[in-house]
């Protein structure tokens, strides 16, 4: 697979999902020893953040000081009142008052212009490009994924909530672990036993029978160690009013994902990478009041779980990346919405994080066919990330890769 | 492995959903030619459908205002419509005796992946419903002319909201680039140019139905992959459909779903010759008849639909029948497929995607939950010792592992256990 081009590669799947890696483990004993081997106090945990449907980074960092952005969607701008001013040119959605709460204590980094070259507006070929860091070649696995690959193999190590797993965990020879929101209930008596019959290892099993049989095996060693975890309550968070009416229609999803993850974390998972998601982003109508929801959603979420990790050990150890597979036109379309288009601001959120503007805004006046230029490479921020939070060369993950964008704060 | 009975497996679990009780020894008895050409003959009239009716679903108009009492009446009729429509066709998967046309439309509505999430509305989707189901096997021109301007479709994409003076290019993008065409086939200017020649066309969302402005289309010249001139849904749909890309494109997207996920198609593969004149009956014809289908490393991950209707069908459940059919849905939804609710427009995962933990947690509650409610009569009504060769032609699989085989054995004296475990097993979940 890894010789075909990734156009050769989209046209055969028409842009489906990628599969994972086959997960060829052999975990039986690993997982008991997880209950038993808390993470290390100070081991850096990743929790990345993906927003599907390209999210318009126009109306999550605004420039209200340009009357070209003004020019270019008079129906869907935001007037400055309506804003969070971050510095003299640029402001945040004034739904993010969580995202404004971190900014102001200096915990969050943004990095402007986000994307890779030649940035190519199908959803698919976009989230693929981001998900596996291979803009040009195609590359069944995923940028986090050929990290495991170079780690001890170990379920717990990279889990993805709700039951798919995302490309980017998905490793040449490993991947990542998919993990229900309910928690994962297991079977017991004599069905455990009969179940471990059916999916023992075998040498006659096709690949994806083995990845059939693997996924049965799993669940037992993921069910032992995660299921009495989930079953404590989600850690209070320290400094967030505990009925603040919140997002209107009830939790978000979003939220109870990360609900999960902040008990898993507070219980001493031994997990370094964690996935979590939000879709909708995709507004080509009717976007305003959509985006604003879907923002504020995003900045409560991960408010939220940080105020929870600020209540237990390991508040210094957590990185948040949120990212999108693209940002939007600039020019807004008749259905008050706007179709894809390039670069977007990435977030990066942590205590241990220098907070601040990272990379340049593209410039309004210097669209490139009507959409906002590529100031940095995303793949700067993955090899900061690896280097910084995963502790490994970047070079297992990106080949060669040079540069960085250094929003860690000095220890 | 015994290569009779690995393409006899194949041609039930993929162009069909699976074998009903005593299709497959018949088969093994009438020969791969003979189960092929079955399985390939829609009948005119398919009994196994008579006692389904449509479902009863009606124009609910637009939504009340929010707080009122007729707000909570009608969330009440839009939840039971959207329930009656997803049990209607799961019902109709479960109980044709020829699957085919049932198989044909659960592809094409992946492929032009339109979600109830967003349309909100079970009549035009319903509709669509119509419209592949009608074609599925039939002209592909047809069909494509046909979607272009479906409602749920053009909702989906908003497609109703695309105007001279700032089109919108969803529905102009992925018709080329998902349904017709593939990714990088044709550039950005095309977009453009087939996104303004789509202009014009209004839907009301509550029924499906489409409308044509003339004066909101743009009429001006345009260029759209090497032709010029001016251009309606109806015009692009015939262009693009007639480029060898698109032939090209959908014999792909058919081997993807048919054949294997994870190997591209050879070119020596007949389907592209099959699919010149665009004639999907043709297509599905040539690949079915291929070598592949005897090709053991072309093995394929049942979706979780396909897994759990093919369980139906073995045991004899009509879905809407149960005592709770809304756990159906239930459990479909933590597989992570529920027939009118694709993730996005890209259509349904596949492969090793669908092979997780919590896959297999709700794999294992879903078959405890069909086999209490379902007709083991054919496996417990035969001596224990018969059990064992008789599950794999009750499941329709084509062989088991060493591995598998020693489990089953264990437990030939309870039928319920031996289906559950068969049923959960690798050689089940995966059609080899």
């Amino acid at each position: 697979m890894d010789t075909l081009s990734r156009r050769r590669f989209l046209q055969l799947t028409g842009g489906a999902a990628i599969a994972a890696a086959a997960p060829m483990l052999t975990l039986e004993q690993i997982a008991q020893a997880a209950q038993m081997r808390p993470l290390a106090l100070g081991t850096p945990i990743l929790v990345v953040v993906t927003l599907y449907g390209g999210n318009d980074g126009l109306s999550t960092v605004v420039p209200y000081k340009d009357p070209l952005y003004y020019q270019a969607r008079p129906e869907i701008s935001y007037a400055p009142g309506d804003l969070l001013p971050l510095d003299s040119e640029l402001a945040i959605n004034g739904s993010m008052t969580g995202m404004k709460a971190l900014w102001d204590r200096g915990k969050v980094a943004i990095v402007r212009g986000v994307g890779y070259p030649s940035p190519d507006l199908s959803h698919f070929t976009s989230m693929a490009i981001w998900q596996s860091a291979s803009p040009v070649h195609h590359t069944s696995s995923g940028w986090l994924g050929r990290w495991l690959d170079t780690q001890q193999r170990d379920p717990m190590l990279a889990i993805s909530l709700g039951s798919i797993l995302p490309p980017l965990l998905a490793g040449n020879n490993v991947a990542g672990s998919a993990l229900p929101l309910g928690g994962i209930v297991v079977p017991t008596g004599s069905l455990a036993l009969d179940c471990q019959k059916i999916s023992a290892a075998t040498r006659t099993d096709s690949k994806l029978m083995a990845s059939a049989a693997t996924s049965l095996r799993n669940l037992f060693d993921l069910s032992s160690t995660i299921t009495p975890i989930l079953q404590q309550p989600a850690p209070q968070p320290l400094d967030l009013p505990t009925a603040n009416g919140g997002v209107a229609g009830g939790n978000s999803d979003l939220q109870q994902q990360l609900d999960v993850v902040a008990k898993l974390i507070a219980a001493g998972s031994p997990t370094r990478i964690w996935s979590v998601s939000l879709g909708g982003f995709d507004t080509h109508a009717n976007e305003k009041g959509a985006q604003s929801i879907l923002l504020g959603n995003v900045s409560t979420s991960i408010a939220r779980f940080m105020s929870q990790m600020r209540g237990t050990s390991r508040a210094n150890d957590v990185v948040v990346l949120a990212y999108s597979e693209f940002g939007r036109r600039v020019k807004a379309n008749a259905s008050q919405g706007t179709d894809h288009g390039t670069s977007g601001p990435v977030f990066i959120v942590g205590e241990r994080i220098k907070g601040g503007f990272y990379g340049d805004q593209p410039a309004l006046s210097k669209l490139i066919a009507g959409d906002l230029a590529v100031t940095t490479d995303f793949r700067d921020i993955y090899a900061t990330i690896i280097e910084s939070v995963l502790k490994s060369p970047a070079d297992t993950v990106l080949e060669k890769w040079k540069g960085r964008t250094n929003f860690f704060a000095k220890v | 492995m015994d290569l009779q009975r690995l393409e006899i497996a194949r041609l039930f679990q993929r162009f069909g959903f699976g074998p009903k009780p005593g299709e497959f020894a018949n088969a093994i008895k009438a020969g791969v030619d003979a189960t092929r050409s079955q399985l390939l003959t829609p009948p005119t009239i398919d009994h196994g459908l008579s006692s389904i009716s449509d479902p009863n679903l009606s124009d609910l108009g637009s939504f009340p205002p929010p707080g009122t009492p007729a707000r909570s009446a009608f969330a009440l009729s839009m939840k039971s419509q959207r329930r009656a429509l997803i049990l209607w066709w799961l019902d109709r998967m479960a109980l044709a005796d020829n699957a085919l046309v049932e198989r044909m439309t659960w592809f094409w509505h992946g492929h032009w992946a339109t979600s109830i999430g967003k349309v909100e509305y079970a009549l035009p989707m319903y509709l669509q419903n119509q419209i592949l189901r009608a074609n599925c096997l039939g002209d592909f021109r047809v069909q494509a002319r046909a979607m272009i301007t479906d409602g749920a479709l053009q909702y989906w994409l908003d497609g109703g909201s695309n105007t001279v003076a700032a089109p919108n290019e969803n529905l102009a993008r992925e018709f080329m680039e998902l349904f017709t065409l593939g990714v990088d086939r044709y550039f950005e200017i095309d977009v453009q140019a087939v996104a303004r020649a789509l202009t014009g066309y209004r839907v009301i969302r509550s029924s499906g139905a489409v409308t044509f402005l003339p004066k909101k289309h743009d009429s001006s010249s345009l260029n759209i992959l090497g032709s010029s001139g001016t251009f309606n849904a109806e015009g692009i749909a015939d262009l693009v459909v007639g480029k060898d890309d698109c032939a090209r494109f959908i014999s792909d997207r058919i081997w993807f779903r048919f054949i294997s996920s994870s190997i591209p198609r050879p070119d020596s593969n007949p389907i592209q010759a099959a699919f010149a004149q665009r004639d999907i009956s043709k297509a599905v014809n040539a690949i079915a008849n291929s070598n592949a289908m005897s090709d053991p490393q072309y093995s394929l991950v049942k979706s979780p639909v396909e897994w759990f209707i093919g369980l139906c069908r073995a045991l004899s459940i009509t879905p809407s029948k149960l005592a709770k059919p809304e756990q159906v849905i239930n459990f479909l939804d933590k597989l992570g497929q529920v027939p009118f609710i694709p993730p996005n427009v890209g259509g349904w995962p596949y492969g090793e995607a669908w092979l997780t933990a919590a896959g297999a947690q709700y794999r294992l509650q879903a078959a405890q939950f069909l086999l209490a409610h379902g007709d083991i009569s054919p496996i417990s009504t035969i001596p224990s010792a018969a059990r064992f060769s008789a599950m794999s032609d009750f499941l329709g699989v084509a062989d088991w592992s060493l591995r598998t085989e020693r489990a089953l054995r264990d437990v030939l004296d309870d039928p319920n256990r031996l289906i559950l475990l068969a049923a959960s097993s690798p050689e089940y979940i995966v059609s080899a």
